[in-house]
């Protein structure tokens, strides 16, 4: 999963630290590279006091040992933050997204007093993943928002045509069933040919109850249907599934706020595919504006070698990552959790 | 021999149908992969013919099968849309070298693409097995 963003971000983070490493290095008389020296922090206190009549050799450093400690200034990693920049636009993180994290990297590692001892691949990976957990924001626990909400919780499904809504719906259903909640699933996709029978299939393979009507029904009636059943049999939470759809057609949108009106879900979920990319965080914003969301769901993670719709869309949208479909089978779904991604980004192995 | 449960040979016609529609989608992914890399392709030959001509005058399509000659002002410079809707100016070199890395990049999940594919369509053959040996039973069943 997002294997070329991994490739290009641990690039990213040997570029960055090497040239940090440089100036460390670098002899002091040598000076780093020619370039107009900068105003740098003052000196106090040195534990290896600079010549005093000698104050261009200071000039020229780059980084400024002071009691045990370094200064990285931001003309030291001016070109390593312009390469990640690009490293994460080409990997189709979008520009907000983006912007958050150099801004972050550079605030993290410019004028910042580290201590020498501190290895510079630590510094760098440091500051990288807390820029990365920034945007990443906290993800969604599923599981303990039904644990704290009134029964039965409703979550109701949306999204455009294609993106794998209805596997989605059943992947979670096994999730839950299997972390001991009952479930009930409602068939609104009355539109679509045959989503009725997939769902059906799902659910009687999966052993829930799928409450359905015949195709070209009212979807809102459906989903109402699954509300009352699951309120008269005391099912935990209400899988709602509905009819793919762009924002920008009115009556299905219209459509959708009418579900809304009837069934009141606790949480409204975008879903999503991350091969979709930019697009996928363009198509979340605009569904969020038309119609609310509250998570989202991103499937097909595991073909996506870029993963820059699942860096990008907590922070450009605003709501939570909640999971990530990563195959075929039921199982293939993973809860998201932003440090395990970051972990897997730029840990070691 | 017991003939297959009628509603067992519907379920598995569920299973192949809906594996089906799976399958069509990962298709028409394929595609999409394919008709990247070739429009790829293209614009790598085009890049670097661009700077082997001497007068940098190109021919250059506007639809409909028209073409016109066309001078380019500066061959060795490229507005390369590189992700997330950001176009850069890159030289002509770069550029060429990015079109190739993307290529690269979609090869790659072509190939993850294909085996997807590869194990529906062996999921999808397994269940028409099963569907071909439950409809000889209940033909049998009928002709006993």
């Amino acid at each position: 999963m997002f294997g070329g963003l991994k490739a290009k971000l641990q690039a990213a983070r040997s570029r960055l630290g090497s040239s940090i490493q440089t100036v460390i290095t670098a002899p002091a008389g040598a000076g780093t590279g020619g370039g107009q020296p900068e105003p740098g922090p003052k000196m106090e206190k040195s534990a290896v006091p600079p010549e005093p009549e000698q104050p261009t050799i200071v000039e020229k450093f780059k980084v400024l040992l002071i009691e045990r400690e370094l200064i990285v200034s931001e003309k030291d990693v001016a070109d390593a933050l312009s390469e990640l920049e690009l490293t994460l636009l080409e990997s189709d993180v979008a520009l907000p997204a983006t912007d958050a994290i150099i801004a972050h990297v550079r605030k993290s590692l410019v004028g910042k007093h580290r201590k020498i001892g501190e290895s510079v691949d630590s510094l760098v990976v440091g500051a990288l993943k807390a820029a990365l957990l920034k945007v990443l924001g906290k993800g969604f626990d599923l599981l303990d928002y039904i644990r704290t909400h009134p029964r039965p919780v409703k979550i109701l499904f949306t999204g455009v045509n294609g993106t794998g809504k209805t596997t989605t719906v059943a992947k979670i259903g096994s999730y839950l069933k299997k972390q001991g909640f009952s479930v009930v699933i409602g068939a609104g996709d009355t539109y679509r040919a045959g989503a009725i029978e997939q769902i059906g299939v799902h659910a009687e393979r999966l052993g829930i109850k799928v409450i359905q009507h015949p195709e070209g029904g009212d979807p809102s009636a459906v989903l109402f249907d699954a509300v009352q059943y699951a309120q008269s049999h005391k099912i935990d939470v209400v899988l709602a599934d509905t009819a793919g759809r762009f924002h920008n057609k009115a009556n299905l949108m219209s459509q959708l706020d009418k579900i809304k009106r009837v069934m009141k879900p606790d949480l409204v979920v975008y879903v999503d595919e991350a091969v979709a990319g930019n697009d996928a965080v363009t198509r979340a914003f605009e569904f969020d504006k038309t119609i609310g969301a509250d998570a989202v769901v991103l499937t097909k993670a595991d073909m996506d070698s870029r993963g820059g719709a699942a860096i990008s869309i907590a922070h450009t949208i605003g709501k939570p990552l909640m999971f990530l479909g990563t195959g075929q089978s039921y199982d293939d779904i993973a809860l998201f959790e932003p440090a395990r991604v970051v972990e897997e980004l730029l840990g070691d192995t | 021999m017991q003939p297959m449960d009628q509603r067992e040979l519907m379920t598995l016609q569920h299973y192949l149908k809906e594996y089906g529609q799976q399958a069509e989608i990962f298709v028409s992914q394929l595609d999409m992969l394919e008709n990247g890399r070739m429009e790829a392709m293209a614009a790598i030959e085009a890049l670097e013919g661009m700077m082997a001509t001497e007068d940098g005058v190109v021919l250059l399509q506007i639809g409909g099968g028209a073409s016109v000659r066309a001078k380019i002002l500066e061959p060795e410079k490229v507005m390369l849309a590189i992700g997330a809707e950001v176009i850069v100016e890159r030289p002509n070199k770069d550029a060429v070298e990015f079109l190739k890395e993307r290529i690269m990049e979609m090869e790659a999940s072509q190939k993850k693409v294909a085996e997807t594919l590869d194990r529906l369509r062996s999921q999808m053959n397994e269940i028409n097995k099963r569907l071909e040996t439950g409809y000889q039973q209940s033909m049998a069943a009928g002709q006993d």
